[in-house]
């Protein structure tokens, strides 16, 4: 454990691939996670990101490579990785016909939690989670519920490393909310998260470093603002000027200024001004005060900031995969 | 350590609470034999039923093949045993957990047929050693039945699947062993339920010692033939069915879900 808590790296992935006869799905990914920190894996559907994370969590053999979870690795210590990982998978696994605390109970015993402790633990995770009491069949909880029962599974023990996939799929805003500040406080506990969704503004403000897949291969790494800095579309500021010449006015002095972070700034029809621009939001202000210095008012104005989807739409493009 | 702290007894409580609750399977897998039982009963009469009641006792523990196929199908498609794989859980204790639950589930589907038979239903009784021999014989059979149970959920992809298949396999071999109705002819001899059958029919009923030898049928004293094998060569062949099933159960559905 010593070595685990000295290395920087938590996780290692050294050229790893995973081949199903003939399909890659993880081909090749090599990849470094930081100790502590919230590492999200995106990808389309079928990317290889489940297939990589049954890698790490030692439920797949790989085809070749390894990776190094802890100091451990996952071809030949993965009894000691047990140890140290929780894993919430994408799919409610949990025992129907037991209640919640039975199901905590459980899963705290199988990480060899004595009985008494484990209900203590169960009790505690259950009242955060807001579903402790309840004496029914998990069967008969709300799908939100289940959901929050299925992390909570996954956290008993306390894990080193935490593989979350898809932990708020399905959850309704109040209940999304609660997940995402208990992942907050996971984080000033030192455990590190590897989460894996497709909600883009959770990837943003969650993660620490966010990595992109696609087709089995690492396409991108990097904090989310790297990432929207160099893969991303540009920002976008749409304003609707209640006069014409209002509007030609307005792109004049723009054009006049030739600020070097605008890409693009054109009429649309006669009274909309589109201005694309790179950076972040000192660039808008320095737009926002040429327009106050120009104008008195403007009849609407529309801002839409480059984002994580952006980044994840530019990367892997378009077409749906799992057609 | 504490035997309550054992990971497979945790497993194995937790797999009967999971059974209990379901308190309509349990109930209607063990109302199909006890109904059998009282059919036969009314049916043959007291003096002849005494012969069929052995092979009932073998319907009702060969009932662990498809709980068990069920059981261990549900884990591998919930998704539960991938999870429990992420946890240091150990395969060995998932098989010994499930394996004493069946096993559990069986001996009490036991006693209440014994109940039925030899208490309620008056059949007569030799002896509490013969009816202990044939209450092993009986468990024993029970295990080697939730062995073929963990083969049937390896090649099932989903526990309909799984319950379907080990229905295909066990009401046919009831048939052809001869548990429920005599059936004479060599292929007797490869059915497990036949092994089982004979030896409590043997031992409980004629209060044969497992020294003396096997017949060849239920119909004793009328067609069935003396086989060289001795009664406790039986109780080995049933043993040796036993741990061959649970072993090329285990294997097999380790290959099928370990990729």
């Amino acid at each position: 454990m010593s070595d685990l808590i000295q290395e920087t790296n938590i996780i290692e992935i050294i050229n790893l691939k995973k081949h199903f006869k003939e399909i890659k799905a993880v081909d090749g990914i090599s990849l470094e996670i930081p100790r502590g920190e919230l590492f999200s894996i995106l990808g389309p559907n079928g990317a290889g990101k489940t297939t990589l994370v049954k890698m790490l969590t030692t439920i797949l053999t790989p085809t070749s490579g390894d990776a190094k979870i802890g100091s451990y690795s996952i071809k030949t210590q993965k009894e000691d990785i047990v140890k140290i990982i929780g894993v919430c998978p994408q799919d409610v696994v949990i025992y129907d016909v037991l209640t919640a605390e039975e199901n905590v109970e459980f899963v705290a015993r199988m990480n060899g939690i004595p009985k008494e402790e484990a209900h203590l633990k169960a009790s505690e995770l259950l009242e955060k989670f807001g579903i402790a009491g309840k004496q029914m069949w998990a069967k008969k909880f709300s799908g939100g519920m289940k959901r929050r029962l299925n992390l909570a599974m996954s956290l008993v023990h306390e894990p080193k490393i935490l593989f979350l996939d898809e932990p708020t799929a399905g959850l309704d805003p109040q209940a999304r909310r609660l997940v995402w500040d208990f992942i907050g406080d996971l984080k000033q506990k030192d455990i590190t998260i590897i989460l894996m969704t497709h909600d883009m503004i959770e990837a943003d403000s969650l993660s620490d470093h966010i990595a992109i897949i696609d087709q089995g291969k690492l396409i991108a790494q990097g904090t989310p603002m790297e990432l929207k800095e160099k893969f991303g579309s540009d920002n976008v500021l749409e304003i609707i000027t209640f006069k014409e010449e209002e509007m030609e006015l307005l792109l004049k002095q723009v054009t006049v200024k030739n600020l070097s972070f605008i890409a693009d700034c054109k009429a649309i029809g006669k009274r909309k001004l589109f201005i694309a621009f790179q950076g972040g939001l000192r660039n808008l202000e320095t737009i926002l005060s040429l327009i106050i210095e120009n104008l008195e008012e403007v009849e609407n104005m529309k801002f839409r900031q480059n984002s994580l989807e952006d980044v994840f739409l530019n990367l892997t493009g378009r077409r749906l995969r799992d057609k | 350590m504490i035997l309550t702290e054992n990971k497979a007894i945790i497993i194995c409580i937790m797999n009967l609470k999971y059974k209990i609750r379901q308190w309509q399977y349990l109930f209607f897998s063990l109302g199909f034999p006890i109904m059998f039982t009282l059919l036969f009963y009314f049916f043959l009469g007291a003096d002849i039923f005494k012969y069929s009641f052995p092979g009932m006792v073998i319907y009702t523990t060969a009932a662990g093949t498809p709980s068990a196929a069920i059981a261990f199908s549900v884990n591998k498609t919930s998704g539960m045993l991938e999870r429990l794989d992420t946890m240091p859980t150990g395969r060995q204790n998932i098989f010994l957990g499930a394996l004493l639950s069946e096993t559990i589930v069986n001996a009490l589907q036991i006693v209440i047929i014994f109940i039925l038979g030899y208490i309620i239903l008056q059949i007569p009784v030799i002896g509490i050693l013969e009816l202990l021999i044939g209450f092993l014989v009986a468990l024993l059979f029970g295990i080697s039945s939730v062995g073929i149970g963990i083969i049937i959920a390896s090649i099932s992809k989903t526990p309909d699947i799984a319950n379907a298949i080990a229905l295909f396999y066990y009401l046919p071999m009831m048939f052809l062993s001869g548990a429920l109705f005599p059936f004479e002819s060599p292929i007797v001899f490869f059915t497990p339920p036949f092994w089982a059958k004979q030896i409590f029919l043997q031992v409980t009923v004629l209060g044969n010692g497992l020294f003396d030898n096997l017949y060849s049928s239920s119909m004793i004293g009328v067609t069935a033939e003396l086989t060289a094998i001795p009664l406790w060569g039986g109780v080995l062949i049933t043993l040796a069915f036993t741990i061959g099933f649970i072993l090329i159960g285990i294997l097999i559905f380790q290959k099928k879900t370990r990729q």
